[in-house]
């Protein structure tokens, strides 16, 4: 079965407009006829420029909206029936941007067992998952914490854990990194690779950075709520120009593969990390 | 700067007084609160001090910590004196100029009105200083939930107390951050009078709304996508559970309330300066 299967899905958000003439409504077509099917234990990056239907294609996955048109199933489960939304949620995890708006709790383990505890998880049960929460995201030390005197990679990792407790098969991670430091995006990139390989946990992630992308099994790109480019990390960032048409960038290395090539070097197209650029120039003559 | 204001402030520490269960401690501190207005001689509030610093000595709270939340209310404290002593009726006239009058029974009611106020707020701290905010709201919730029955959304204001707790650092620092960043392109927030003042804060405030409003459309959203729906078939992983103190702190309310009835009995046939 499919971790998360989705066709022909559509969203409108109405928008209420003030003219002259008093208030009209205009529809914004958020998603355009999706097709996307995501495979259980796989690491999707979901490229788009702002605007483009990333974070609204990410709620339907939580079932926080309901497709205006086609369905959206999320572990077997339909998102349209609305006595499957716990079902859904507990399934399927969220990380959001904002690493303090998403916190709860005054104390680390609190705000871990909030999850657990509105799925009704017997006590000892949630004592047991949060500690292991916390352990699997390298926060052991701050159970007792309050998360305010936190860094942002932190928090995020908190968020991340706060999802764990919960049990889930799928977590969706809509921009964790945008709003931290080097340093807490790569803790937080660390933890989600990990949880991806040795947990078998299904990772959406939706990213502004291309490195992050390149780290996925898969890569799909969404322009103006259209599913324009679907592919593995090579596939996609070796089309410099079509990506670049969409408003986004490729990993720096590949950008400048992609300029030597433009100068008739014969160098690979799809190069993604340093490694695989000091090799192929090495085999150069 | 806006950090210093700390509000819940919890001291940690191991004391008889910080593993007694919140509702226990909720409970007394109302008794005890009541107590205070039944209480009319100094007779009286002489057994309150007594009880009072057994408590504050058992609490293992510096003494410190409690007056600090006087030195904030002084200015209602001597208020408060004031309106007793000049609007106080009596026979007993100790001074007379024009129409302020001073009479003794002012004075008296006057120093004990100070007495009463002080005694409230230190016996409130200890309640605060030594239980946790989660604690404190957790006892809330359980000691509404009979109420719920007429309407009493029990479940609905502890969770509101929690997000506050949660979020009043993080709008005090947001304050902090938009006031810098006023102040670094010219705004001036230290000079001018009370009004002018008042009025440099509306762009503060704007800013600060705002932010708030998108913090609490993220929070919901947060919320929801981790199964938030209200307090149905919601467990907690800390249960409260009564404990042997908690019981003995049960029978040690019931005979301080003995003695405070009894003193009052007996304060009619006390001397007025009693
Ligand atoms: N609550 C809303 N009401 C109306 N329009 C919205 C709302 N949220 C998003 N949109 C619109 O839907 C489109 C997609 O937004 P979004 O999914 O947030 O994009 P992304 O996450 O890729 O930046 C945008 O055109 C945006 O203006
Ligand atoms: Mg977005």
């Amino acid at each position: 079965m499919d971790m998360v299967k989705a066709e022909g899905l559509t969203y409108e958000y109405i928008k209420t407009i003030e003219t002259d003439h008093g208030t009209e409504e205009e529809k914004v077509l958020a998603l355009n006829h999706l097709d996307i099917t995501v495979e259980k234990g796989s690491f999707i990056a979901v490229l788009g420029h702002n605007g483009s239907g990333k974070s609204t294609f990410a709620k339907h996955i939580n079932a926080l909206v309901k497709p205006t048109k086609g369905t959206i199933w999320v572990n077997g489960f339909d998102t349209n029936q609305e006595e499957l939304v716990w079902d859904i949620r507990q399934s399927a995890g969220m990380v959001f941007q904002n690493p303090d708006n998403q916190l709860v709790a005054t104390v680390v383990e609190e705000d871990i067992a909030f999850g657990p505890e509105n799925l009704g998880v017997p006590p000892k049960e949630i004592r047991k998952r949060v500690d292991e929460a916390l352990a699997t995201v390298g926060m052991s030390e701050y159970t007792t914490h309050s998360p305010n005197r936190l860094s942002g990679g932190q928090k995020q990792r908190m968020a991340i854990a706060g999802v764990l407790a919960m049990k889930p098969d799928c977590i969706v991670l809509d921009e964790p990194t945008a709003m931290l430091d080097p340093v807490g995006r790569k803790e937080v990139m660390q933890t989600i690779l990990r949880l991806n390989k040795e947990e078998g946990i299904t990772m959406i992630l939706i990213t502004h950075y291309m490195d992050e992308a390149a780290m996925a099994d898969d890569v799909y790109v969404i322009d103006d709520g259209n599913l324009v480019m679907h592919g593995t990390p090579k596939e996609i960032f070796s089309e410099v120009e079509q990506m670049k048409h969409y408003g986004l960038d490729v990993p720096q290395v590949t950008e400048v593969a992609y300029e030597l090539r433009k100068q008739g070097i014969d160098i690979p197209k799809d190069i993604l990390t340093v490694e695989e650029m000091v090799g192929a120039i090495c085999r150069l003559k | 700067m806006l950090r210093d204001i700390t509000i819940g402030q919890y001291y940690p520490a191991e004391s008889i007084i910080h593993r007694l269960d919140a509702r226990v401690k909720l409970v007394i501190t109302f008794f005890y609160i009541l107590s205070l207005f039944f209480v009319n001689t100094f007779v009286g509030y002489l057994f309150v001090i007594f009880v009072l610093g057994l408590a504050v000595k058992a609490s293992k709270v510096p003494l410190k910590f409690m007056l600090k939340g006087i030195k904030s209310i002084m200015i209602i404290i001597l208020f408060t004196a004031g309106i007793n002593i000049f609007m106080t009726q009596g026979d007993t006239v100790l001074f007379q100029k024009g129409i302020i009058t001073i009479t003794q029974e002012g004075v008296f009611l006057a120093i004990k009105m100070c007495i009463r106020l002080i005694l409230l707020i230190i016996g409130s701290s200890i309640l605060t200083l030594t239980t946790t905010p989660i604690q404190l709201t957790d006892g809330i919730e359980y000691l509404l939930r009979p109420w719920k029955k007429i309407g009493v959304p029990a479940h609905e204001i502890a969770m509101m107390m929690t997000i506050a707790l949660r979020f009043i650092p993080t709008l005090l620092d947001e304050t902090d951050k938009i006031m810098k960043a006023q102040q670094a392109r010219g705004a001036d927030f230290d000079t001018g009078n009370v009004i002018q003042k008042a009025k440099r804060l509306i762009p503060i405030l704007v800013p600060l709304f705002i932010s708030a409003f998108r913090r609490a459309d993220d929070l919901a959203m947060a919320m929801e996508a981790r199964c938030y729906h209200g307090d149905e078939n919601r467990t907690r992983m800390n249960e409260m559970k009564y404990q042997k103190a908690d019981y003995v702190a049960q029978v040690c309310l019931i005979c301080y309330l003995g003695v405070i009835i009894a003193l009052r009995v007996a304060a009619a046939k006390l001397p007025f300066f009693l």
